[in-house]
């Protein structure tokens, strides 16, 4: 239902309020047939939300964002989807592992999909989210450095 | 603890607050908007569906901000007020089942939208842009309750039967009751179908009557009258059901016979209606579905009385 609605009605995405609808009734349906998913994507939530920096927020197409600096790293949608920005490399090894696959979208990026099944994939979640955390706290650190080399000169 | 202790308990409670506080603002926002704002009976703004909603779930985010709810807590606080808002407006507005049936979807979704925007907004304490978020709601309820609405459709469908005009003809002003059995999931919850059909008389300006399931009538004229070829009739009168008041006006019908020249008819049927509840994005697909199986319960009876 939802790769259906994404690939048929994606183009809908951009009118206001329109995707973010959607994802509050994935939840409701969820929350109805499979209310422990909700509970995995609070917990989901809790691991982030204790990563210093870090915000939780609505994603602008529906579900919860994670931000690190204001910058987005991941976000989940209420029917357990799990998209992770990480690197191309970082991406190429762990998709050896067949856990993860390519963003339902962005095929030839650095996003990852990955989906809650079951309570372990929780904790699998968690460590591509910290790993997508690290990445991103990396990247606001050299841009910050750089920065500073730069005002020094 | 007594039952006095309990209830007090339950009133102070943050998570009821939210609930309580989202609804009553809910009913003195519409009732305002009735008694300042008269419109047409039935007629129902996209804002009730959408920003209305919206606010409810922003409320009672703001009632919970400092309960440290969980996101599953927060969804199932969020259908408890939404459900609150469905069963008051079956009490205080009058709505029927179905109609709160087709509604809820909406209600559900904004409030629990709602609920989850308002606590990104609460927790970032942005007091600024929280009140133009909450400001700017409110002044699109307002324009668009001041806005004209109107809203026309026509549904269009065909069937084949393997019969000449004149039989089909015989069975399209008038025809037996519908003895087939419902196969649309709206009618067999109880939603109203078509049942049979009365003529007074086979001419131009006769009245033809429409008769459901429940016993409704609907009062036709017929405006057009082409033997084997085109038949047109008027609604003059529809029936006061909750389900329907006011918030959709059938107008006009057709059928239309086109023979195909190898024993074969097709039959087309055309409906007209105005709707008048908004946004039409979401209500027009509720009403083509209907009417186009108002059309086809109609279309293959007459398809099985002329194929007989």
């Amino acid at each position: 239902m939802f790769s259906f609605v994404v690939r048929k009605l994606g183009f809908l995405k951009d009118i206001p309020l329109l995707a973010i609808l959607f994802d509050s009734l994935m939840r409701l349906w969820m929350f109805i047939v499979k209310p422990e998913l909700l509970h995995w994507i609070d917990d989901l939530e809790e691991n982030v939300e204790r990563m210093p920096g870090t915000t939780v927020g609505i994603h602008k197409y529906g579900g919860t964002a994670f931000n690190y600096s204001g910058k987005e790293f991941a976000h989940v949608h209420s029917n357990g989807l799990v998209d992770i920005l990480l690197n191309k490399e970082l991406k190429k090894s762990l998709m050896m592992d067949g856990k993860i696959k390519d963003h339902h979208l962005f095929k030839n990026s650095g996003w990852i999909s990955f989906y809650l099944h079951n309570k372990q994939d929780v904790a699998y979640a968690c460590y591509l989210l910290k790993k997508a955390y690290d990445r991103a706290r990396e990247k606001q650190n050299s841009v910050r450095q750089a920065l500073i080399v730069q005002s020094l000169q | 603890m007594s039952l006095k202790q309990t209830f007090y308990k339950v009133r102070s409670s943050k998570i009821v607050q939210g609930i309580l506080i989202a609804n009553i603002f809910a009913f003195l926002i519409i009732g305002m908007q009735s008694s300042l704002l008269p419109k047409d009976v039935g007629v129902l703004v996209f804002s009730e569906f959408v920003i209305i909603p919206l606010l409810m779930g922003i409320i009672m985010a703001w009632c919970w901000k400092d309960t440290n709810m969980r996101g599953t807590q927060i969804t199932a606080c969020s259908i408890l007020g939404s459900l609150m808002a469905i069963l008051l407006s079956f009490i205080f507005l009058g709505e029927g089942i179905i109609c709160l049936l087709i509604v809820s979807p909406l209600i559900f979704g904004f409030v629990i939208a709602g609920a989850f925007i308002g606590r990104s907004m609460f927790k970032k304490s942005n007091q600024k842009l929280n009140i133009s978020i909450v400001s700017l709601l409110l002044g699109i309820f307002i324009v668009d309750s001041l806005s004209d609405h109107h809203h026309e459709n026509m549904v269009s469908d065909e069937i084949l039967i393997h019969a000449s005009p004149a039989q089909v003809w015989q069975h399209v002003v008038a025809f037996d009751p519908i003895s087939q059995k419902e196969s649309y999931w709206l009618f067999n919850i109880g939603m109203p179908s078509p049942m049979a059909t009365t003529v007074s008389e086979h001419k131009l300006g006769a009245n033809r009557k429409c008769i459901f399931s429940n016993g409704y009538i609907f009062d036709e004229k017929i405006v057009k009258f082409d033997v084997n070829e085109n038949l047109v009739f008027d609604i003059i009168d529809q029936p006061k059901d909750p389900e329907i008041m006011g918030h959709i006006d059938i107008k006009r019908g057709q059928f239309m016979l086109k023979d195909n020249g190898n024993g074969t008819t097709t039959l087309i049927g055309n409906s007209w209606y105005n709707l008048h509840v908004f946004p039409t994005w979401y209500y027009d697909l509720w009403a083509e579905s209907i009417t186009r199986n108002v059309h086809f319960r109609v279309m293959e009876h007459i398809k099985l009385l002329s194929e007989r």
